[in-house]
């Protein structure tokens, strides 16, 4: 068994009245990917912007490659690459450009950035567009681009936060195979989304979130015996036998 | 805690956005000299003609006598030949009844005069000072700031004549003084030997060129609307999350805030070099007698309108507020602080307004360089105010920043 990457100890964080994440505890050990799974507003982004050092937790503290997010937030910022939900990219730019600038907002140097721009667009799928601007590209393409710029400075964790919304099947499969791809190389990876299919797919451990809590934390295998036969139930039925059927919008 | 290079690379990275946005370069870069070109047009030589000329009237009230130095300005002054004159060129006559020029002053049959009392020469030669009387229809703004222009003009001439005369006689020793003194008949002092009094005038000189105070009025408009439009951009890399992007790899706040700062400030550095460049070889404007205070205040100006531009995203939820909130600003400050306008010709209620507005500042210290022959001391309360505006601004955005969109 692994040892554990990251530890979130009891994370705390609320916005006026509201409490977005309250008390969430988990590990993820190394070369593990980590499903987060929940509906809408159950606290998943808020966890992974606490977790990577965007936004400090009200109380609780994280533990990645040995360094608290709180006291030693720049050491966790060299370990972890992010791929936030919204496309945070520079659309006026071309994909070489922004993995450019990203590079070297990581503290690359110009050769070093190029190098590995250039590895990653390649590893997407990318390398024949890697000149163009990103406004011209489909939606899948933009989504490779976004979790090419993640992998900027070889991270040792990476968040993806859903990473394949509204994408065609094809840029979905490629996502899927780059994820694995990094696994097997070694990445520790936190993975959000809303596709229960990929999550039981991708994930070794996942944890089901709602109301800024974790539910339920296991193997999906493990899950889905709670409720019946693995064979015949899925993640979905899992999902929302835990979080219920009302509509959450 | 500012990390240099990813300043100077955040900021690179604006500047290249800037160039990839042909709309904004042009309203940024070409739009403003279409302005520039259409007002000159309209307040240049190509409206002035034989009716519109402005004709200066000069009357003294001296007795005609050898040594009577009103008439000795006057026939200096007078235009010999109007047919000679150029386009543009005032012409001045001399005229002889007082009673009938203040009549129609006050009929608004004529936009003003100048009148040297009967005493003038006496006054000058006692040392105790001389007037000379501007009377000026309230109404006629550019004739009554002419009018205060060319006594301005004749004060400083003979102050310095005779500064010059008081030097050769300290120089000569008293062998010479006695003989000056004997020809002009009294002791020549150090003190400003002319000073003017005006009746109903407001203003000072005006502009030969109107490009000295347009290109410098629309140059603060532009500079201060592309800085506020980039409120709009600041607060589009909020909501898109670029901002928490680079803050997750590395980028510290301070360096952030840093390089959208400086980002914003080389935006305003390409205006004002285009600005100016253009001005000198296209419009042939004239930076005054310290042109590196003219750069100087440039300088200040696009930091100011940096500082204003970050303060704005900060204050501000959507990147459509943030446009909306640019254009309105830009749309109220720039006409307030002089940028439509020459200040010194609008009422004294709009100067002392326009104070709150950096833009009212760098336009002053612009037409005081530019069109009245000020040194670099002259706009120091100028280049103060803008640091003051500065530092206010700075302070705001650096305690409002913010780079998440919720």
């Amino acid at each position: 068994m692994s040892a554990n990457y990251l530890v979130a100890q009891d994370l705390h964080k609320s916005f006026n009245e509201h409490k977005a994440v309250n008390g969430v505890s988990f590990t993820i050990r190394k070369r593990e990917i980590f499903g987060l799974l929940g509906p809408n507003g159950a606290g998943k982004t808020t966890t992974i912007r606490m977790l990577s050092t965007v936004l400090e937790p009200d109380q609780g503290d994280v533990i990645i490659g040995g360094y608290s997010i709180k006291r030693e937030a720049e050491e966790v910022r060299n370990l972890i690459g992010v791929c936030p939900q919204e496309l945070a990219l520079y659309v006026e730019l071309g994909a070489l450009d922004n993995l450019l600038f990203f590079g070297r907002m990581a503290g690359m140097s110009s050769q070093e950035a190029r190098e590995q721009a250039l590895a990653h667009l390649k590893l997407v799928g990318l390398e024949e567009r890697a000149k163009g601007r990103i406004d011209k590209f489909s939606g899948g393409m933009k989504r490779r681009v976004n979790l090419a710029v993640a992998l900027m400075g070889h991270p040792e964790l990476l968040f993806l936060d859903e990473p394949t919304v509204g994408i065609d099947p094809q840029s979905r499969n490629n996502i899927y195979e780059t994820i694995e791809g990094l696994r097997d190389k070694g990445m520790t990876i936190l993975y959000t989304t809303h596709y229960m299919e990929e999550a039981d797919r991708l994930c070794d451990r996942v944890a089901i979130m709602d109301g800024g809590q974790i539910i339920a934390m296991d193997t999906p295998h493990e899950l889905k015996a709670q409720i019946g036969s693995p064979d015949r139930v899925t993640l979905e039925d899992v999902f929302l036998k835990q979080t219920g059927r009302s509509l959450r919008d | 805690m500012v990390q240099p290079r990813l300043v100077w690379f955040i900021a690179l990275k604006d500047l290249k956005l800037f160039t990839r946005d042909r709309m904004a370069l042009f309203f940024f870069v070409l739009f403003p000299f279409m302005f520039v070109i259409l007002f000159n047009f309209l307040l240049s030589d190509a409206f002035v003609d034989e009716d519109n000329r402005l004709v200066f009237h000069l009357i003294t009230l001296e007795e005609e006598t050898e040594t009577a130095v009103s008439h000795q300005i006057i026939a200096a002054l007078v235009t010999p030949d109007e047919s000679s004159l150029r386009p543009g060129e005032p012409l001045v006559i001399e005229v002889d009844d007082y009673d009938e020029l203040r009549r129609q002053v006050e009929e608004k049959e004529l936009g003003g005069f100048l009148a040297f009392p009967e005493d003038f020469t006496e006054s000058l030669y006692a040392g105790g000072g001389a007037d000379i009387e501007v009377v000026a229809d309230p109404e006629a703004v550019y004739h009554r700031a002419a009018l205060h222009g060319l006594a301005q003009g004749i004060s400083s001439w003979i102050g310095a004549e005779y500064a010059v005369r008081g030097a050769i006689i300290e120089l000569a020793g008293e062998q010479a003084q006695a003989i000056l003194q004997s020809l002009e008949g009294q002791v020549i002092t150090g003190e400003p030997l002319i000073g003017y009094t005006s009746d109903n005038t407001a203003g000072d000189i005006v502009a030969e060129q109107p490009t000295n105070y347009v290109i410098p009025g629309y140059l603060v408009m532009f500079v201060f609307f592309a800085a506020a439009l980039s409120a709009e951009a600041i607060v589009r890399e909020r909501q898109n999350h670029t901002l928490e992007r680079m803050l997750a790899s590395s980028v510290r706040r301070s360096t952030l805030i840093g390089g959208i700062f400086t980002g914003t400030a080389a935006k305003g550095l390409v205006q004002i070099i285009i600005f100016w460049t253009v001005g000198i070889l296209v419009f042939n404007i004239d930076l005054g007698v310290a042109p590196a205070a003219v750069i100087i205040l440039s300088f200040l100006m696009v930091i100011v309108s940096a500082a204003f531009g970050v303060m704005l995203a900060t204050l501000v939820k959507t990147d459509r507020s943030a446009g909306s909130l640019a254009t309105l600003s830009a749309l109220i400050m720039a006409p307030l602080g002089g940028c439509w306008w020459p200040l010194f010709i609008a009422p004294q209620w709009l100067q002392s307004l326009a104070k709150i507005t950096p833009h009212g500042w760098a336009n002053t210290g612009f037409n005081k360089l530019m069109l009245f022959g000020a040194d670099f001391a002259d706009v120091g309360p100028e280049l103060l105010a803008l640091v003051v505006f500065t530092i206010v601004f700075a302070s705001i955005a650096v305690w409002r920043f913010r780079t998440a969109a919720s």
